[in-house]
């Protein structure tokens, strides 16, 4: 029995581990992939630069002032913004599918070492409609125990932003400002 | 010329990175600094809330605090400890940043998260350990 035991946790270790070690190389082949490519270098520094630009002109001359032909380089220049960071996106949305596989990979990975188990205890009872999640495949009532894919998402929310903006990867205030990308929808005329 | 062209790269590699440099430290700890990039005080808000997020989220740990009173009391001293560094301290012009309600949201849910983390895994730690 207990050597059963011992071997099922040495199992889990090394499944753990594994896990670690795939995770870490995806991230890195997406790095390599992605951002360090010349292009994406490339996209994102045009597109800083040009929401600047299309901010301050903005600015300068409000919406509706300006003459017809400073108008007509605000729309020029706003065309020029929309197709470089679709480019970026399109760039992106290839990281963006190889971390959300992985991501998956890695909670399926967890589920099955963690299922059914009191990861912690939280200190407070969760509201009604996040029970569902603290509380997944977990036996009793005690609703402050807490599964590991509340945990689980938690974490991702704090780890996962901070190292992007650590490293840079997070989009820039400019240019989530001005709008673009694939999924914005389209400025009103 | 040349300084100007310095000047440009020098804010255009802070604008990749997203990190802050040594100066940026400098300004953010002493009062009524100059902040002619936006974006750089905006970081600093950031990473002051996220700072301020696991200092909160351990001592609440530590002290075993329960009930939504820890959730509510973590809202209200992040946004105000916040809002005196950028209004009383730093005396910025709130409107330049599209108003103050703009301020207190930066990077207020990554915040969030990491103090439920941090305090939820301490607590464990120390009561359940």
């Amino acid at each position: 029995m207990g050597g059963g035991e011992a071997r099922g946790r040495m199992v889990e270790g090394k499944g753990r581990e594994m896990g670690v070690i795939i995770f870490t190389l995806f991230l890195g082949l997406t790095w390599l992939l992605v951002y360090r490519t010349e292009k994406y270098q490339k996209l994102k520094l045009e597109v800083e630069r040009q929401s600047k630009k299309l901010e301050k002109k903005k600015d300068a001359f409000g919406d509706g002032g300006g003459d017809r032909s400073q108008r007509k380089k605000i729309e020029r220049q706003e065309e020029k913004l929309k197709n470089n960071s679709r480019d970026l996106s399109l760039v992106k949305m290839k990281s963006m599918f190889a971390i959300g596989f992985s991501f998956t990979a890695l909670m399926s990975m967890f589920n099955s070492i963690f299922d059914g188990r009191v990861v912690a205890k939280l200190p407070f009872v969760p509201i009604t409609w996040l029970q569902g999640l603290s509380h997944r495949n977990l036996l009793g009532d005690d609703y402050s125990d807490c599964s590991f894919i509340f945990l689980y998402i938690l974490c991702t929310m704090s780890i996962r932003q901070n190292i992007q903006k650590l490293l840079g990867f997070a989009p820039s205030r400019a240019a989530n400002q001005q709008g673009g990308g694939l999924f914005s929808p389209p400025p009103v005329k | 010329m040349y300084a100007k062209q310095d000047k440009r790269k020098t804010e255009s590699a802070h604008e990749i990175s997203g990190k802050l440099d040594t100066s940026v430290w400098v300004r953010a700890f002493s009062s009524n600094s100059e902040w002619s990039n936006k974006d750089e005080f905006l970081d600093v808000i950031y990473w002051i809330r996220q700072v301020l997020g696991l200092i909160i989220g351990i001592t609440w740990g530590v002290v075993a605090m329960k009930g939504f009173a820890g959730i509510i009391s973590f809202s209200l001293l992040n946004a105000g400890l916040v809002y005196i560094y950028f209004n009383n301290f730093q005396k910025v012009e709130e409107e330049e940043y599209g108003g103050a309600w703009e301020i207190t949201k930066e990077g207020f849910m990554t915040s969030f998260a990491s103090f439920m983390v941090s305090w939820i895994i301490v607590y464990s730690a120390i009561q359940y350990g």
